[in-house]
């Protein structure tokens, strides 16, 4: 048993790890027993806190970025797991739907891309695009037409794709896939329209219709919402740069205003969530959608028809 | 101005949840801080960006290991700070430790400030430190800046090991009262 007086005079040493491993131990012991030492211990910890901030040295600022990509290589954020996640799920449903399939249904009709073969070399070349942005390296797709080929190539670079980008940076720019212009958007984005595209190709071959989790559908929605106004620019300038309102029901839904924050909107559209992520894969049109429109019936209509072309076909 | 503890508790508990932007927050209002007092000790550039690195990556991998209860995480990462800094001080070895010595028991400089850290605090701290009797200011420093032991400060110093300790204990005690006495120490 060390003396009080022992141990009070070693705290200034102690604050300051200044003493061997043996009486830092005695001191651990005394202070969970003696609350004055314990206390002034507190102080003089506090004190070293602050010794060394008598001057001013800010960190280059170059090295915030490589401080914070260092720690997400070492422990990716909660948010970009989901997202991976999310993305990991739809390839595996989609991988699934197509283990089953047989060289007739390989074959099967695809109004789109010639058959199910085609489908998935579409997929496959999309996916592609976000791996050379991201420097991945490219799986070829199968020279022959055999659909099983065909689908582990699609999954084997949807793998590579799922482990290169789990250590990268969700806030860098990449381009999105899609006909036409390519909008530059975060990898964040890139990674919801690459699940959300996956998911609309399950759908297409007819595999048991399991929607994505509510969460999916809203950040389907919220991108589909985010890209609107400069496809309305491009393809409907007379429509473009107004404010208006969705309010989507059901799962995934939500009430969305753009520009956001606007005080007063021209037109205010509800429709069903899941069926405006489907309108926005074009695997819906706006005739046959149920909805309702309260407000400037034409800028509607060129809402709806524009946001039937913002997917990936 | 003494810090907002329910912050402390907020960012934390964002760590916990695997909030990167409460890294980036985190980084950017101590990063100055951790990055000064790293150069401070080490004197190093490309040691004190790896120090505030470091600092920075392990409150993200272990943020479970800081308890925003027991104490400020402005205090929690300057004291991680210092003990990696002072890591790199004793692999880099003996023989650079006379000369940062000679450094680093000087009184701080009484310069301007341009830096970005609370100005009011550095300068209080830098006159708490310049306040100290001569004795006392060496005995902390040395302590401090080359992470020596009270044991080698006495060596260093001529002086006995119980007149170390003393030394080492009534430096502090005087600083703690100082910043207290300004409103900077944590309760």
């Amino acid at each position: 048993m060390v003396a009080h007086t022992d141990i009070s005079d070693m705290l200034g040493a102690w604050a300051l790890d200044g003493c061997d491993d043996t009486e830092a131990a005695a001191v651990r012991a005394h202070l969970r027993e003696c609350a004055d030492c314990a206390a002034q211990a507190r102080r003089l910890r506090s004190a070293v806190g602050w010794l060394g901030t008598d001057r001013v040295e800010p960190a280059p600022a170059e090295l915030r970025r490589s401080v914070l990509a260092a720690a997400r290589a070492r422990r990716p954020p909660a948010a970009w797991v989901t997202l991976t996640n999310a993305y990991a799920d739809q390839v595996a449903l989609l991988d699934a739907a197509l283990a089953d399939m047989s060289p007739v249904d390989w074959r099967r009709a695809d109004s789109r891309h010639g058959d199910v073969r085609g489908m998935v070399g579409h997929l496959a070349s999309n996916d592609a695009l976000l791996a050379a942005e991201l420097d991945l390296p490219a799986v070829p797709m199968p020279t022959t037409d055999d659909g099983r080929a065909m689908r582990v190539a699609w999954r084997t670079q949807a793998e590579a794709m799922l482990a290169g980008i789990a250590k990268a940076d969700p806030g860098r720019t990449v381009r999105l896939a899609g006909p036409g212009q390519r909008p530059v958007r975060t990898l964040r984005d890139a990674l919801v329209q690459r699940a959300f595209e996956t998911w609309t190709h399950r759908d297409d071959i007819g595999a048991i219709r399991t929607i994505p989790p509510p969460e999916q559908i809203q950040r389907i929605v919220e991108l589909a919402v985010a890209l609107l106004p400069a496809a309305l620019r491009v393809s409907d300038p007379a429509h473009a740069d107004r404010a208006w309102r969705l309010v989507l029901q059901g799962s995934g839904g939500g009430d969305w205003t753009v520009p956001a924050g606007a005080a007063r909107v021209e037109v205010t559209i509800g429709t069903d969530a899941v069926d405006f992520a489907r309108l926005a894969a074009n695997r819906r049109q706006p005739r046959t959608l149920p909805h309702t429109v309260h407000g400037d019936q034409e800028l509607a209509e060129a809402i709806l028809r524009v946001a039937a072309t913002l997917g990936c076909d | 101005m003494p810090e907002d503890r329910a912050d402390d508790v907020r960012l934390h508990e964002r760590l916990l949840a695997g909030d990167d932007d409460a890294l980036a927050e985190a980084y950017d209002r101590w990063s100055t801080l951790v990055h000064s007092l790293a150069m401070r000790i080490t004197a190093d550039h490309a040691a004190a960006q790896d120090v505030t690195q470091d600092v920075f990556v392990h409150l993200w991998q272990y943020p479970d290991r800081y308890d925003p209860h027991r104490g400020a995480l402005r205090g929690w990462l300057c004291l991680h700070a210092r003990s990696r800094a002072i890591d790199w001080l004793r692999r880099r070895g003996a023989q650079h430790r006379h000369h940062t010595a000679a450094a680093a028991i000087a009184p701080p400089p009484a310069e301007v400030d341009d830096g970005i850290l609370c100005q009011t605090v550095t300068k209080v701290v830098r006159e708490a430190v310049a306040a100290l009797p001569d004795p006392q200011r060496e005995a902390v420093l040395l302590a401090y800046y080359q992470g020596r032991t009270y044991r080698e400060v006495a060596r260093d110093l001529g002086i006995p090991e119980g007149t170390a300790k003393w030394r080492l204990r009534t430096a502090l005690s005087r600083l703690a009262d100082c910043l207290d006495a300004e409103g900077i120490l944590e309760r």
